[in-house]
This record gives C-alpha cells, sequence and structure tokens, in this order.
C-alpha cells in the first residue's frame, strides 16, 4: 500500500498516477508521463498541469523549456543504492529553479528521507511499513547539523561559511 | 591538530545515536541486512568472514596522544586487544559485537573522532602525506583542506549513494607521498607565479582489477574553488558512472569509457554553474581552519646534533634506526620519526592496545602529542627533536616497536587477506611474516636499499601490490593459492603500474622467488645507489623473468 507523505502529513487523494500496461489513470487521476511523453505532449498542446517521471538515466536539463507548466516531476529511486535522483532533484531546484511539488518514487525508505527533503524533494511515495510508522509518528531520523549548503532552506551554522543548521520545526 | 567546535560534537553525537536506532531496528528485525548494510557500511561497520569489523576514520592520518589511547581502550574493552592500521589511514578492529558497536563509537566521539564513511558508496575517510605540516620539502599543508573535504562529504545528502566508494587524497609537497594518482581524486597542492595556492587536480586513478592512473584535469584549481569543483566531479560521477556492473563502476571507467577530455569538458561545465555559489571557499574560513594546523613552536634544541653523534657512535642499533626510521623536518633540529609496525616476523601494521598506550605517551612526552597513520601501515612521530631521540628509540624498543626497517624490504604492506577478509582468495599475512624472516638479517636489508613489497590477498587490491616496486597477487587456482608476481610499479610522483612478470607461484615458493628478484638485482645494478625501481626502469623485466622461469620462451 503506497501513501504519499508531505511534511504537513500523509495526503490523501493524491491523482497522479505511474502508468503500467494494467494500471491507467481514471476519472480524476492523471499519469506521470516519461520524458519523452512529457515532451512530446507539451510540445504538441497547450496543456498545462502536467507530470512527469524522471528516471534515473534521463537527462533532466531536458525539462528546462516546461517547467512552469508542470505541477510536479518524480524522480525514481528504483533501489536504495541508486543514488542519481539526489542529483537529479539538486539540478531541479539549483540549476533549473524548478518551485512546484517534487516526488521521490520507488525505493522510500525512512533512513533516506531527510537525505532526500535536503536535496528539495517534498513529497513522498511510501511502500515501505517501517517507514509508514515512522513518518505517521514524525520520527525522522534526521541530523539537524549540516557541513554542506544543500537545496534546503537552512540557517548558517556556527563557524564555517559551509555548514548549515535546519530550521527547528514550525 | 584540528579541534572539534560545538557545531562538529554536535554533529558526531547525533550521528551515533542515529546509528543506535538503526542498530536497534536491525536487532529488532525491523531493518532487512540489504537495507541495513549501506546504512552500517557507513559508519564503519563491515560483516567479515568470522565476524563485524569496525572501521575507524582516521581523517589525513592525524591522532593526538588521547585519541590513540582511546583507540587502545576500544582494543581492549569491545575487542581481543589489538587493532590494524591500514593503507587508507584507518584503524580497523576485527572482532566488536554488532550491538556494542554504538558504545564503542559514542566512547570515539568523546575524543573527536569517529567511523563515518570508512566504507560504503561514499566519499571515504580523506588521506594525506603523513609527514604533512613537517617535512623540508613541503609547499603548503595539506591537511587543512583534508579537514575541509572531511566536513564537506560527511553526510552529504547528493552524494551518500554513488556507484562505487570514492576516494580523494591530498599532498602538498614535491614527493607524493600520498599517492594521489592511484586516487578518485587526487589533490596536489601548488603555488602559481603570484604565490597563490590552488590545487592540480587528476581524477579517476585507482588499483582493484582495472588498475589506472589518474589524469590531469585541471593545472591550477583556485583554493577558494576546492568544493565547487570538487561537487562538480562527483555529480558528473554520480549521474554517469556505471551501475549495471560494481566492477566497472568505479570514477575511473568513466573516465576511461568517457575519455579525459570529455569528461573534463562535463566537469567543467558543472563548475561554471556552481563556482559562485555557496561552496566558495573564503579566505578567512581556510585561513581558520589552517590555524589549527600550525606547526607547533618548536624550541631550539641545538645540543641534539652533539648527542646524537654520540650516541650513534656508541649503539650502532640506535645509529641504524636513526638513518632508517628518522627523516629530515623542516626545523634542522628536530626529525620525523617512523614508528615501524613490521617488526621482523609480525603482521604488518598491527598494535596492541599497550602499544598504542606506549605510544600515545611518547607522543605527549616527545612529539608534541602528535601522531599520524602512514598509507604503508606505519606509525609517525612528525615532530622530534634529535636531542631526544634516544629517549625515543628507548622507548620503543621497550615495545618491540624500533625496527630500523622504513622504506626497506621487510617493511612490508599486506592486507588482512583470507585470515581475516571476506573477499580474499589468499592469505597475505603468513607470506609477510616468511618474507619478512628470510630477509630479517640488518646487513642483507641495508645492502638491498629501498625497496617495497606490497602484498594483497585478492584482486581488490587493498594491499596495493599494483604500486609495490614487487607486487604480490593471492589468486585462487583450482582450489588452491597461488601468488602473481608484479615488478616495476611505483606510488609517487612518478606512479606506474607493476607488469606481471609470468606464471604464479604457489605459497612455499614464493619467498624464494622474491630471493632469485633480489639477487637479481644485486647482480645488475650500477652501484648501491641504484635502488630496485630504478635498476627495474633501466633493464626491464627480462634479467627477471629468465632468472625466474629459466628461457624466455618459458615466461608467461
Amino acid at each position: 500500500m503506497t501513501k504519499i507523505w508531505r511534511e504537513t502529513g500523509f495526503v490523501d487523494n493524491d491523482p497522479w498516477v505511474i502508468e503500467t500496461d494494467e494500471v491507467k489513470a481514471s476519472g480524476e487521476q492523471k499519469p506521470l508521463l516519461g520524458l519523452d511523453e512529457l515532451i512530446a505532449k507539451a510540445d504538441e498542446s497547450n496543456d498545462v498541469g502536467l507530470g512527469v517521471l524522471i528516471k534515473p538515466a534521463d537527462d533532466v536539463r531536458r525539462l528546462e523549456p516546461y517547467l512552469s507548466r508542470l505541477d510536479i516531476v518524480a524522480v525514481a529511486f528504483p533501489a536504495f543504492n541508486d543514488g542519481r535522483a539526489f542529483s537529479h532533484a539538486s539540478l531541479l531546484r539549483q540549476r533549473l529553479g524548478y518551485t512546484n511539488e517534487l516526488r521521490a518514487v520507488g525505493d522510500v525508505l525512512i533512513d533516506q528521507v531527510p537525505l532526500m527533503q535536503r536535496v528539495g524533494i517534498d513529497s513522498f511515495a511510501v511502500s515501505n511499513a517501517t517507514a509508514l510508522k515512522r513518518l505517521s509518528e514524525n520520527r525522522l531520523p534526521a541530523i539537524p547539523h549540516h557541513y554542506q549548503p544543500a537545496v534546503r532552506d537552512a540557517e548558517a551554522g556556527k563557524g564555517y561559511s559551509w555548514r548549515r543548521q535546519a530550521k527547528p520545526a514550525a | 591538530m584540528y579541534r572539534y567546535d560545538e557545531f562538529d560534537h554536535a554533529f558526531v553525537s547525533e550521528r551515533v545515536e542515529q546509528f543506535r536506532d538503526q542498530v536497534q531496528r536491525r536487532l529488532a528485525g525491523e531493518l532487512a541486512e540489504d537495507a541495513f548494510k549501506p546504512l552500517r557500511l557507513m559508519n564503519g561497520v563491515y560483516l567479515q568472514l568470522h565476524a563485524y569489523m569496525l572501521r575507524i576514520a582516521i581523517p589525513y592520518g592525524t591522532l593526538s596522544a588521547r585519541q590513540m589511547r582511546m583507540l587502545a581502550h576500544i582494543a581492549r574493552t569491545y575487542d581481543r586487544g589489538y587493532g590494524h592500521f591500514t593503507t587508507r589511514q584507518n584503524l580497523q578492529f576485527n572482532w566488536p559485537k554488532l550491538s556494542e558497536i554504538p558504545d564503542a563509537l559514542a566512547d570515539l566521539a568523546s575524543v573527536e573522532m569517529h567511523a563515518l564513511q570508512t566504507s560504503g558508496n561514499c566519499i571515504r575517510n580523506v588521506t594525506a602525506d603523513h609527514f604533512a605540516g613537517a617535512a623540508a620539502d613541503e609547499i603548503a599543508d595539506p591537511r587543512p583542506y583534508a579537514e575541509i573535504l572531511r566536513q564537506w562529504s560527511s553526510v552529504h545528502p547528493e552524494f551518500s549513494f554513488l556507484p562505487r566508494k570514492f576516494k580523494i587524497a591530498v599532498t602538498g609537497a614535491e614527493r607524493d607521498r600520498a599517492a594521489i594518482q592511484v586516487h578518485d581524486i587526487g589533490l596536489h597542492l601548488k603555488k602559481n607565479d603570484k604565490g597563490e595556492i590552488g590545487f592540480a587536480v587528476y581524477v579517476g586513478g585507482g588499483q582493484g582489477r582495472t588498475p589506472m592512473i589518474a589524469k590531469l584535469i585541471r593545472d591550477f584549481l583556485p583554493e577558494e574553488d576546492l568544493l565547487s569543483y570538487t561537487t562538480a566531479i562527483v555529480r558528473v560521477y554520480n549521474l554517469h558512472g556505471r551501475r549495471d556492473n560494481k566492477y566497472k563502476a568505479r570514477i575511473k571507467i568513466l573516465v576511461h569509457e568517457t575519455g579525459a577530455e570529455e569528461l573534463t569538458r562535463q566537469v567543467e561545465a558543472e563548475f561554471a554553474s556552481l563556482r559562485d555559489s555557496e561552496l566558495k571557499l573564503p579566505e578567512q574560513d581556510v585561513e581558520a581552519i589552517a590555524a589549527y594546523f600550525a606547526l607547533p613552536d618548536l624550541p631550539q634544541r641545538a645540543e641534539g646534533w652533539e648527542n646524537l653523534a654520540r650516541w650513534k657512535k656508541a649503539d650502532p642499533a640506535f645509529a641504524r634506526w636513526v638513518q632508517q626510521n628518522v627523516q629530515p623536518h623542516k626545523n634542522p633540529d628536530y626529525g620525523m620519526v617512523t614508528i615501524s609496525l613490521k617488526p621482523i616476523g609480525g603482521i604488518p601494521g598491527d598494535a596492541t592496545d599497550a602499544q598504542m598506550d606506549a605510544i600515545a605517551d611518547l607522543a605527549e612526552e616527545y612529539a608534541f602529542d602528535e601522531i599520524r597513520v602512514s598509507h604503508e601501515q606505519n606509525l609517525i612521530l612528525p615532530h622530534v627533536a634529535l636531542a631526544d631521540l634516544e629517549a625515543v628509540y628507548r622507548g620503543l624498543v621497550a615495545i618491540d616497536l624500533a625496527e630500523a626497517n622504513a622504506g626497506l624490504i621487510t617493511d612490508i604492506i599486506a592486507c588482512p587477506g583470507l585470515d581475516y577478509c571476506a573477499l580474499a582468495n589468499a592469505r597475505s599475512i603468513p607470506l609477510a611474516q616468511e618474507i619478512s624472516r628470510r630477509f630479517g638479517s640488518a646487513e642483507r636489508q641495508a645492502e638491498i636499499g629501498e625497496l617495497k613489497i606490497k602484498i594483497s590477498g585478492c584482486i581488490n587490491a587493498c594491499g596495493h601490490h599494483h604500486v609495490g616496486h614487487i607486487g604480490l597477487l593471492g589468486v585462487e587456482k583450482k582450489g588452491a593459492e597461488l601468488y602473481q608476481i608484479t615488478l616495476g610499479g611505483s606510488g609517487d610522483e612518478h606512479t606506474s603500474i607493476g607488469e606481471i612478470i609470468g606464471r604464479g607461484f604457489e605459497p612455499d615458493r614464493v619467498t624464494d622467488a622474491i630471493e632469485t628478484i633480489v639477487d637479481t638485482y644485486l647482480g645488475l645494478r650500477l652501484d648501491p645507489s641504484e635502488i630496485f625501481l630504478a635498476a627495474y626502469r633501466r633493464v626491464g623485466p627480462q634479467p627477471f623473468k629468465a632468472a625466474l622461469y629459466g628461457s624466455a620462451a618459458e615466461a608467461a
């Protein structure tokens, strides 16, 4: 059972669907298109409110001309040890200036959620039982002291220019 | 030495508690082994042949006496009374219990140490010249830059799940004692015409099954760009490094397949958009970190020269030790002392808790509280007054660590091999011990001169055999151990990968083969100042092949 989690809590009625041969978006649902598909659709229409799924080998910079028409970018973590999406997220937020929803999909584990947040991911498709339990209890295994600037806004840490401190939870 | 501030202290204790929570979930069965594995590896916890192994980071190889005593305490409390210093300037304990490791990490944190990123597919412990800050030939101290890189890479959110491990080494002298050209990133400090500090940047070196020498991709990178340029390299690697085959996943393969020119272009493009970001290093921050590494205030001890001459005359064994294990310091009244962890017949790199305590005492009393770990598995006291050398020597004799063999044939690097390691195909330790015994006489070693033997128990090359003047690689053939010999490797500023000399040798014939190689060298060198490596580079492999295998036709 996959649930969508954001910092404000679990989200009901999320419309985004990763389509497969068996699963298609229906009714209120909307598909997360592959990168080529998204580009084709955007080029031949004036549609806005689109969603795209970036796979690890995709070049995320190809999204640049279409960013204003996207409601969501999902980045894929096909396995916990494939960390390419961390760089995709960094590029989207820092280089391309993307500001809408950025979602982690795939193997989203509790111990990686804090790192994902720091590279600018703000929405998580979670199915791991431990991750669901800990998120429902709001128990993130995060360290509030960071030795490097990252996408997520943080206060300057004491001492050196590269240090950051997580802002206390609101 | 770098001293933690509040921020560092908070960070390491938070990290220990984070790992304690992960261990508890693992022990409770909430966390499966495959998901736990990358988490434990990033905290230095391996699962080896017989037990868990804890690998403790010694950033750029620098330790204080207090830290060394804590390592002794951990050896006594959580292990079997000894530890193993490695070629990565780390210390490994072979027998800790998983449930006790968080406590060991908390003990480490109390003396500003950790086991962060000593393993796993992340940026590993940054290594540096073990004579940093003391060497007479130094352009600038590499440790401040290594410390900045240590901080920047710790729990990096973008780079904690790379295609493979990633190793950075920094050197600041003419002579490269950090083997930077066999690292993923090698940084060589230099000064430009205006006297500004910068780095020559090497990328894509490494050993293992596909040994490669790194490519120079930047001749002079300004100091302020250190973190943005490194970020650019690691980002290109994270996005484009191969993940289909773990044996082709290191950045050296990416450099090889993409081509150094194209890879440089990609790195420079990435760097162009990062160079004016928050990663730019302000001069005052670099200066503040560098201030921690200032040379200690060394009092004049001119009496040492006369004393030393007298002591050497009175005790030939002491004279030999000074000759071999003491190197010139920036300050002429001082020397840099190598404590050989290679006693004749011993296990390279091993030290007992009592030895660690005793070395801590010596460092405190005679060496301004500084100890280094070298990538050659020895310890260094970087600042010892010549006037105190005799006392230091006596202290080392008392703990059986006064072997006068630094750089000689018995100063062997060896990985733990099949005795400990889950990856190994062959034993390394007994082989090192046998070679050490065979060549143990001081006269014989002196006659042979500088000769570096390096032994790996498998193709992963933890024993750095590719860059040994004589390299030994243990392989398994039809269920039996066999050792391949390579000649002519070197890990200094003229890095070369050794060549395989011919078919391998059974364990009981290896030492004889080494002796044949050594005798061949002694017979063909121009004079005693031509060391083995120089002679090999002059004559090539042929005379050695002929001596080992008879006619050239037999040589594989």
